[in-house]
């Protein structure tokens, strides 16, 4: 019996997801342990090994277990709370502000009283060397290793964990780096080291340094915890694979890990997207909307064929150019306060009561009316259920609250204004989804959206009327959906080169010299990481603009073309891909095209695991019917008694008509007046607006 | 009120923000012109049937509230000649523009056959025709002198372009990157337009229309309870500009009474000097936009920025000053005049609101270089973004922000990457970094400004200043010391040195020339012997207040030498 086990370590639970073959996936969740969070990872597990049946030792399970894949917010939190390594810099002489500076930003215009970020290295361990390479990597003045040398005596001196190198115009000629490097391994055997060019060898400065900088933050906190993690499984006697969970929506080894521990920055909600599009496929969909609404935040990503990429993003407002999954987080979620603003308008965060002390209705002394308590106060949450019964909700006090803080100030009744919050915060939702897809050129409403967190799907409905999406699938796994999406990702690396060029004037064999080049890389780190050659694969991106803009479009393009120099094919590919993200493209006025980036992405494929199609049971749902309760309508604006269905008892091709709830341990779900819902073979809820039948035909 | 569901009003509030947003992120993916892109030197915005702003994303705060008065003008102007698929374009500062090489396309949105809204978009434009390319012409009088005046006009009507009227337009403007920018500001107003309509579909007209109005209504309570918390009576303050880019030694004053009356706040510029003979002059809207961005970071900063903001600020300039020039006089210059008015109302209002204002901030002094990229055999224009910004004043209890710049951007103008200037150009990057001691001294210091320096890399390379704050440095307040002056000079090939005036033109600048700057810092509050020790050794450490000035200005006894 081998089983796969995903683990996912957030703020307050780590999620587990234990699937073998010939049975159904299980999930666990136990308390995070924040100060080593690898104890919660070792009491999880032993929790899943009194489970089994008959009950296993931590030895024997792990004994059993071929896979784990591992998602950590260690980076994240080390970056979010400013605890990060103490790291030097050496960079060129002239320009060791530019981390600090940011391009000279201030995010607040208005605000006065907005402060900068505190630089990830303060400035006198930032050192500047001479020695200078033009815009074309053409060497303009030689390194100065006595600079450099003094540099290194500076970090000696402040026991700095971790250094980094990055200088001008290094992207074009990598010695100058190299040579320092070679140094710093020599003087600083022990010191975590970040050369610019070997994690992200593209032209633009502050992007490179900034990126540079935080993975040598990030890098010994991350080293670290790997150290804990591995030498804990290793007590149990793992020998197992284990891969750790990226940005990009991959995985990778943990040695890979080790020495680009940035890549696991914005790796936290980077396993859901492609989870989802493994529920879409249920429908025959190869594309889904991914939304996420957990305790603070909202997240929502786009999926075509696989999740959409972006080539750079921000954290803690530090630049990171590294490619990762383009998610949108909105600060929406169950724990979202509920305020009126100076100018009598009702608004929903972003402030959240969080875990601690939480909604009004936890009873842990939050007194601020949160989404959660307008959930309760409007039906949709089960006081006696919530979690499954383990924690018992105060509606009273959530009435109280919402009545202090939001219907006496606009003058309503409870009601109404727990439906306005409720309103309020699915529209803010609504509108984060908006940013992954009108804003990038596509129509929300051709996308089936699939719904996670514990929080999500009692609110998904709402969110659909606002986009006019007529399709939603809440997974049994909703409440844990990265966890699955772990044991759903491929190892991914990504590689870029910058070549500066027009394509009317291209030298086609030196691009493709420079595929070959990131591609034997990519490959190297594939068989390091024992995958077979029939499962390595291989993409081809180009980032490309017309000429004298400012900001490139990023498409694949199929290897051959490059190979063949076929320009016109991929001339095709952009205008299309322009016109598609901006509305229109300069083909006709025949505009030059330049390419600034090619990147290659080497995937290797895993083993995955397969989940059972279940038997088809009918469409009769009576024998799920628990009860019922009154629950809030928003299409009639009041409430009304619905039938309440246990989601553990419905089975495959089980049909309910809106309106209704749905309750799970893990989640809650409600089916509004405008849909339906059928149980589909993975045992998901396909929620269908009434008069899209059709989309669901299959599952029916 | 009885009408208005206050759920329904939140709803729309967070729609028009997400309407003009969407309008700014297309215009800045798809222009050309780093102005644009790199800057950000736009702004997009929607409005209602007669006008009135309803929600705006600014990105430039500078050209922030210059949409709606255009918009009421071209109402008046075209009159019901207004129909589906007309696309109007506009920059004339005498009918209420705000500088002539921001050019503004307008396009009325129809519902119902009935004209309900407007979707709007602004930019900076690389050039609109004139004497000199790109505008900023120290030597001129009249507006001819510096651009291509655009009243209302009709660039498509009905749907349909109107190539004679297009082509005229761009047959008077040098570069064709501005055709192209100006179809990516009419692309963005095409994105709101779609965004309102689908927005009407799903709540009709009426409900529209209603809301519109209560929205209005919460926005200008909002700004009276801001008002209201000002102490009522008269503050007047005024603020020197130097040099009209004509007459060596001249110099102007901006002078501002501000009479807050319970929730109503009135700025009256009437004492202000006469117009210049040059081209620094504002014009009403450029001025009006300075005093209410101003204003705004003095206030709550979550007011959404519609017509009830503005309903309780009266703003009175009148005609024939050096902040509202006379037809036909050259004003291209008026933008920049903002940190000057920003100076005279902080200084107003200082005494009253102590805890609120922020001391001076460096002001703006820009340099753009053209010329020749020999290796690329192109032509290149360079704003020299980074060399500009200095540092913000300090406030109580909050030390300025280092390097954003001058008060019309407060940090929405970016620096070009070190990597892609090379790239841009031929210059060669040598420094750019915070500039040590250049921060006024307080409890809370100012903001600390840069040193930036660079190696020309085209022969007969023109360069263009335009600025101020070469003469009197940012001011400190309650104790707090000034920050620096601004300086450029460059050092030719062959050892001689050239030093532009603050509005200068200097042709024929030599490869190799070293380029130098010193954008200064902000000014400091309070006194600097009250600030806490550890903080000015930290910084003494990291070698931006030195050892001689922590020890003489800021009384620390003991100093670690920075290294």
């Amino acid at each position: 019996m081998t089983l796969k086990i995903g683990i996912d370590v957030g703020g307050t639970f780590t999620d587990f997801l234990v699937t073998r073959e010939g049975a159904d996936p299980q999930i666990f969740k136990t308390l995070s342990t924040p100060k080593d969070p690898s104890i919660g990872v070792i009491n999880g597990l032993r929790d899943i090994a009194d489970s089994m049946d008959p009950p296993q030792t931590l030895e024997e399970l792990v004994a059993g277990v071929d896979t784990i894949v591992h998602g950590t917010t260690v980076t994240t939190n080390a970056t979010l709370t400013s605890n990060g390594a103490k790291s030097g810099l050496i960079t060129t002489d002239g320009v060791r502000d530019a981390l600090e500076m940011r391009r000279g930003i201030r995010e607040e215009q208005y605000n006065n009283r907005y402060t900068n970020v505190t630089p990830l290295v303060p400035r006198y361990l930032r050192q500047g060397v001479k020695g200078r390479l033009d815009r074309n990597g053409t060497e303009v003045e030689p390194l100065n290793l006595d600079d450099v040398r003094k540099a290194i005596e500076i970090f000696k001196a402040e026991d700095v964990q971790a250094v980094s190198i990055c200088f001008m115009n290094a992207f074009a000629n990598a010695d100058h780096e190299q040579q320092a490097a070679e140094l710093v391994r020599a003087e600083l055997p022990d010191a975590y080291l970040t050369v610019s060019t070997d994690l992200l060898p593209s032209i633009r400065f502050y992007d490179r340094v900034s990126t540079t900088a935080l993975n040598s933050y990030v890098g010994p906190i991350l080293s670290h915890y790997l150290d804990q993690l591995m030498g804990r499984l290793g007590e149990i006697g793992f020998n197992g694979i284990l891969l750790i969970m990226q940005s990009n929506g991959g995985v990778m080894s943990p040695e890979i890990a080790r020495e680009n521990a940035a890549l696991t920055l914005l790796s936290g909600p980077a396993a859901g997207p492609g989870a989802g599009l493994v529920y879409a496929r249920a429908h025959d969909q190869e594309k889904c909307i991914v939304v996420d609404m957990g305790g603070t935040s909202f997240e929502a990503a786009l999926v075509v064929n696989s999740p959409i990429m972006v080539n750079e993003g921000d954290i803690a407002r530090h630049r990171l150019a590294l490619p990762m999954l383009g998610i949108h987080t909105i600060g929406a979620g169950g724990g979202s306060i509920g305020w009126i603003d100076e100018g009598g308008l009702l608004r929903m965060g972003p402030q959240s009561a969080g875990a601690d002390p939480g909604p009004v209705s936890y009873q842990k002394g939050g007194t601020l009316p949160a989404c959660t308590d307008a959930d309760v106060v409007l039906g949709y949450l089960n006081p006696d259920f919530f979690a499954g019964g383990k924690m018992q909700l105060d509606v009273e006090a959530a009435r109280k609250a919402i009545e202090e803080h939001v219907a006496k100030p606009l003058g309503m009744s409870i009601e109404e204004a727990a439906a306005g919050m409720y309103r309020v915060v699915c529209n803010n939702m609504a509108q984060g989804v908006r940013e992954i897809t009108i804003k990038r050129g596509f129509d929300p409403r051709e996308f089936p959206m699939v719904v996670a967190g514990g929080a999500g799907p009692i609110h998904s409905c709402l969110i659909c009327d606002e986009l006019d999406i007529p399709f939603q699938i809440v997974p049994r796994e909703s409440s844990i959906l990265c966890a699955v999406g772990m044991l759903m990702s491929d190892l991914k690396h990504d590689f870029v080169r910058t070549f500066v060029a027009r394509f009317d004037d291209m030298d086609w064999p030196r691009l493709q010299a420079l595929i070959e080049d990131m591609r034997s890389e990519g490959e190297k780190l594939l068989i390091e990481e024992r995958i077979g050659e029939d499962r390595r694969e291989y993409f081809i991106k180009l980032d490309c603009r017309y000429q004298k803009q400012y900001h490139e479009v990023s498409f694949v393009v199929p290897s051959e073309a490059v190979a063949n120099g076929d320009g016109d094919t991929i001339a095709g590919l952009f205008h299309a891909e322009h016109n598609r993200l901006y509305g229109y493209s300069l083909e006709d006025q025949g505009t030059p095209i330049e390419i600034i980036n090619v990147r290659v992405q080497a995937v290797g494929t895993t083993d995955k695991p397969v989940y059972a199609e279940e038997e088809h049971a009918g469409p009769d749902p009576s024998a799920a019917q628990k009860g019922e309760r009154s629950v809030y309508i928003p299409e009639r604006k009041d409430f009304a008694v619905v039938p309440v269905y246990d989601g553990h008892a419905l089975k495959r091709g089980n049909r309910i008509t809106g309106p209704a709830m749905i309750e799970e341990v893990t989640t809650a779900i409600f089916v509004s007046e405008s849909f339906d819902c059928v149980v589909d073979k993975f045992g998901s809820f396909a929620l269908f607006r009434k008069d899209r039948e059709d989309l669901v035909a299959g599952a029916l | 009120m009885s009408d208005i569901d206050p759920i329904l009003l939140s709803v729309y509030a967070r729609a028009f923000r997400s309407i003009t947003d969407e309008m700014s992120v297309s215009l800045q993916q798809t222009a050309r012109s780093p102005i644009l892109c790199e800057a950000k030197d736009f702004v997009t915005g929607i409005y209602d049937g007669e006008g009135n702003m309803l929600e705006q994303t600014e990105n430039l705060p500078i050209l922030a509230f210059s949409l709606a008065p255009v918009c009421k003008y071209i109402l008046e102007y075209f009159g019901d000649d207004i129909h589906p698929g007309d696309v109007i374009f506009h920059n004339d500062v005498f009918s209420m523009g705000n500088q002539n090489n921001d050019v503004a396309v307008y396009k009325p949105i129809f519902f119902e056959d009935k004209l309900v809204a407007w979707s709007a978009a602004k930019g900076h434009q690389a050039d609109i025709g004139g004497a000199v390319q790109g505008g900023y012409n120290p030597n001129a009088v009249e507006v001819w002198q510096e651009a291509l005046r655009i009243p209302p006009v009709k660039v498509y009507e009905k749907g349909k372009l109107r190539k004679d009227v297009w082509d005229l337009i761009f047959a008077n403007i040098r570069l064709d990157i501005v055709q192209e920018d100006m179809r990516a500001e009419i692309g963005s107003c095409t994105v709101g337009e779609r965004r309102i309509i689908a927005l009407l579909e799903k709540y009709g007209l009426d409900s529209f229309e209603r809301h519109k109005e209560a929205l209005f209504d919460a926005t200008r309570k909002m700004m009276e309870a801001e008002i209201a918390t000002i102490p009522n009576g008269v503050y007047e303050g005024s603020a020197p500009v130097y040099y009209d880019g004509r007459h060596e030694g001249s110099k102007f004053t901006i002078r501002v009474k501000i009479t807050v009356e319970d929730n109503h706040v009135t700025f009256d510029y009437s004492d202000t000097d006469a117009e210049t003979n040059g081209f620094v002059n504002g014009t009403y809207t450029s001025s009006a936009s300075a005093t209410l961005l101003t204003f705004l970071q003095m206030v709550n900063p979550d007011i959404p920025h519609n017509e009830g903001m503005i309903h309780p600020i009266d703003i009175v300039i009148p005609e024939g000053t050096i902040l509202n020039a006379s037809y036909p006089k050259a004003t291209t210059y008026g933008n920049h005049l903002c940190p000057n008015n920003a100076d005279a109302i902080i200084r107003a209002l200082a005494p009253v609101i102590p805890d609120r204002i922020t001391a001076g901030w460096n002001q703006l002094l820009c340099s753009l270089s053209t010329g020749q990229d020999d290796a690329k055999n192109d032509k290149y224009v360079d704003i020299f973004f980074m060399g500009m910004k200095g540092g913000s004043g300090a406030m109580k209890g909050t030390d300025g922000y280092d390097h954003i710049g001058m008060i019309d951007a407060s940090g929405g103008v970016l620096d070009q990457d070190y990597e892609m200037f090379e790239q841009q150009t031929p210059h060669r990057l040598i420094k750019h970094e915070l500039l040590c001691d250049s921060a006024g001294a307080g409890e809370w210091r100012g903001g600390l400004g840069v040193e930036t320096v660079f190696e020309v890399g085209s022969e007969d390379t023109q360069v263009v200043t335009f600025g101020d704050g070469d003469f009197e440095p940012a001011f400190g307040l309650n104790g707090g010391g000034e920050g620096t002056l601004n300086i450029i000079k460059m050092t030719y090939p062959d050892g001689s040195e050239v030093v532009p005036k603050n509005k200068d033109l200097i042709l024929e600048v030599p490869k190799g020339t070293i380029y130098y700057q010193q954008a200064g810092g902000g000014g400091g509050y309070g006194d600097p012997k009250a600030r806490p020790r550890d903080l000015v050794a930290a910084e003494v450490r990291n070698g931006v207040i030195s050892a001689d000035v922590a020890k003489s200005v800021y009384g620390l006894d003991k100093v670690e030498a920075a290294d």
